[in-house]
């Protein structure tokens, strides 16, 4: 069964009587365990896109199956659940909670929990020790280094061990070394069999993907493998290596 | 439990906004501290009238008929002339009267060599002392043969005493009202001032006759003082005084009533009246008061939610449910409000306790405002609160993340 079914999906926005049809038909699905880049010029609808896969936004028509349930008939309840327990988001700005700690950081999603959580705080400092913080748990992402914010976010999406990680723009703030830690930790995470979904600029890490999906204009342009796709991966998982 | 780690979150949000916090607290306290404040000084008057009250000397079974219509101490007209010694004579013959004191009153410059005040004069009847169980400290009282006679003989109160004699023994000596020159004959002994400040002491007392023709040279009188065989009868023998000096007054039955009584029941009532008056502007002052506090919190809650967008979209990316997003706000709010109304009832009870001491303004501290108070910074933290984190859980997390 495939993870996400899109079909026909469209999404209007209306900003003071103005509407801006952002998606136009986008239909899709994407396999348990894929790897994809979603690549595209500005303003092509690739944000637009993943708040609506992220359960974040609803569109205007269309149908969403997300592991086998409708989406459109989730109520808030529900769909916060979903988002709790399926999905982890990375985000280009971080958007770590400010003047909290990396630890409280990586603990919020574990207070939105269906049935409190054990061994909550355990969890969390493994989770930052992975991501090789486990030195900085008392910081407060200002004192923390962009990279170092990134990896939190990292933990902080997997915390819930989702079964999809949605990335937008992750490597937009870092400089390319950072940039290509935060990769190779998802080629990591993909090979652990995440769903991994990764919007980007940059076509060096729209080819770490296996599948890259081009979007223009809100429709989807094109839909292609990446023939390079074991080879980078393992470059890159060399690359971290080192 | 969700409920509980959603106050948490609350807590913390409080402590890293803490800009927003203080003022919040601030804004509650001074609510909460002025309507304990308010209160105070209202519960103060209303004991420093009935003091006030307490000190006129009314028994139970006593009550004064003043001249001229109105209503208490506020006559409509000052020269009204139809009481009359008849009048007194009339009621004294009732079967409930156990005594009738007919009262002249006037306020004159009484003068000792070089040493003067200005003080009430009353021309009274012996049995005034009776009447009032005013203990003659020094001297005696006037009686029948003074009356009859009519003595240029005065009963000076402690206040005028001191004013014109200082240390000195006043008994014999002269002194002068107007053209007349009296003997002193005994002191009153001294009241002290009652908490609004009135000195009961600034009085002085003459034989009735002698006020009616030596002094004043008019017959009419200011009042009469009436008491009754027994306090359940008071009532019965006002209806009787009606009708005695309507009769006496010609009055006709359309005519109002040319005298007023007074009687600590009638006072009680004014008071009462006045009472509910000023409660009911106590009632406004706080309401406002809280109103104020509570438009502090929601304003600076939603200048908090605009500052806070983001960190309730990640929130929501997260797993928060709108009733999570509601809950943390509604719980920052509230307590903030039980902040600033527990400190505001501690700086309340502080400034009471000052206004206690000092004496320029009355105070009296009562448990039930701060009770209140308590009760309304929570439900103001609840009113005040829930717009702000509904429109906080409303918020789509796509757009708050933008
Ligand atoms: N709330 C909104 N109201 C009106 N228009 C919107 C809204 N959100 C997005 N848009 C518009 O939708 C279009 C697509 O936006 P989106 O953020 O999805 O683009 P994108 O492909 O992610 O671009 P970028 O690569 O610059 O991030 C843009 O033209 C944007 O202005
Ligand atoms: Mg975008």
């Amino acid at each position: 069964m495939s993870i996400i079914e899109i079909d026909s999906i469209y999404k209007t926005y209306q900003d003071e009587g103005v509407e801006t049809e952002v998606l136009k038909g986008i239909s899709m699905t994407v396999e348990e365990g894929d790897y994809i880049s979603i690549v595209g010029p500005s303003g092509a609808g690739k944000s637009t896109l993943m708040t609506i896969l992220g359960c974040l936004a609803q569109p205007t028509s269309g149908t969403y199956l997300l592991d086998g349930v409708e989406v459109e008939q989730l109520n808030d309840q529900q769909l916060s659940r979903v988002r709790n327990e399926k999905i982890g988001f990375v985000f280009q700005a971080f958007h770590l909670l400010p003047g909290v700690s990396a630890f409280d950081n990586v603990m919020m999603p574990l207070l939105y929990c269906h049935t409190s959580p054990e061994g909550a705080a355990e969890r969390v400092e493994r989770a930052l020790e992975r991501i090789g913080l486990g030195h900085r748990l008392n910081h407060t992402p200002g004192q923390l280094s962009g990279g170092e914010q990134q990896r939190v976010t990292i933990a902080r999406s997997l915390i819930n061990d989702p079964k999809i990680l949605f990335a937008d723009e992750p490597t937009g703030n870092l400089d390319s070394k950072n940039g290509a830690e935060i990769m190779a930790t998802f080629d990591q995470l993909n090979a652990e069999g995440r769903t991994i979904i990764v919007i980007t600029h940059d076509p060096s890490v729209a080819k770490h993907a296996r599948r890259i999906l081009t979007l223009r204009d809100g429709r989807i342009e094109s839909d292609q493998t990446n023939e390079n796709f074991q080879k980078s991966h393992t470059s890159s998982a060399r690359a971290a290596a080192e | 439990m969700r409920i509980f780690r959603n106050l948490t979150q609350a807590l913390h949000g409080l402590l890293l906004n803490k800009g927003n916090t203080f003022l919040m607290t601030l804004g509650v306290m001074i609510g909460i501290a002025s309507l304990t404040v308010i209160v105070a000084i209202g519960e103060g008057t209303k004991a420093k009238v009935l003091n006030r009250i307490a000190s006129l000397g009314f028994g139970p079974d006593s009550f004064s008929v003043y001249s001229g219509a109105g209503r208490l101490f506020f006559g409509r007209s000052r020269n009204t002339t139809s009481m009359t010694l008849q009048d007194a004579d009339d009621i004294r013959a009732m079967p409930n009267v156990r005594m009738v004191i007919p009262r002249q009153r006037t306020r004159m410059k009484i003068i000792h060599k070089k040493d003067f005040t200005t003080t009430r004069i009353y021309g009274v009847t012996p049995e005034w002392r009776s009447a009032r169980q005013w203990v003659i400290t020094d001297g005696i009282f006037f009686g029948d043969a003074d009356m009859e006679r009519k003595r240029k003989v005065i009963v000076l109160g402690a206040t005028p005493a001191r004013k014109l004699f200082g240390d000195k023994d006043p008994l014999g000596k002269k002194v002068r009202v107007g053209q007349v020159f009296f003997e002193v004959i005994g002191l009153l002994e001294k009241k002290g001032l009652t908490e609004s400040g009135y000195d009961p002491d600034d009085r002085t007392l003459i034989p009735l006759t002698t006020s009616m023709s030596r002094l004043l040279r008019k017959s009419h009188l200011h009042s009469l003082k009436v008491v009754a065989m027994s306090p359940e009868l008071v009532e019965e023998t006002m209806d009787g005084v009606t009708q005695v000096l309507r009769h006496n007054h010609g009055l006709s039955s359309l005519a109002d009533d040319d005298f007023r009584f007074i009687t600590p029941e009638g006072i009680m009532q004014w008071v009462t009246e006045s009472e509910q008056a000023m409660n009911r502007m106590l009632l406004l002052i706080s309401t406002v008061s809280l109103l104020v506090g509570g438009i502090v919190i929601m304003n600076i809650l939603l200048v908090s939610i605009r500052e806070r967008i983001h960190e309730i979209g990640i929130r929501r990316c997260f797993g928060a449910r709108r009733s999570d997003i509601t809950q943390q706000f509604l719980f920052e709010s509230v307590f903030v409000s039980l902040l600033g109304g527990g400190l505001g009832i501690a700086l309340g009870l502080g400034l009471s306790v000052a206004l206690q001491q000092s004496t320029f303004i009355p105070a009296k501290i009562t448990w039930e405002p701060f009770a209140l108070a308590f009760g309304f910074s929570m439900i103001v933290g609840l009113v005040f609160g829930i717009h702000p984190a509904r429109k906080a859980a409303w918020l789509n997390p796509d757009e708050t993340l933008r």
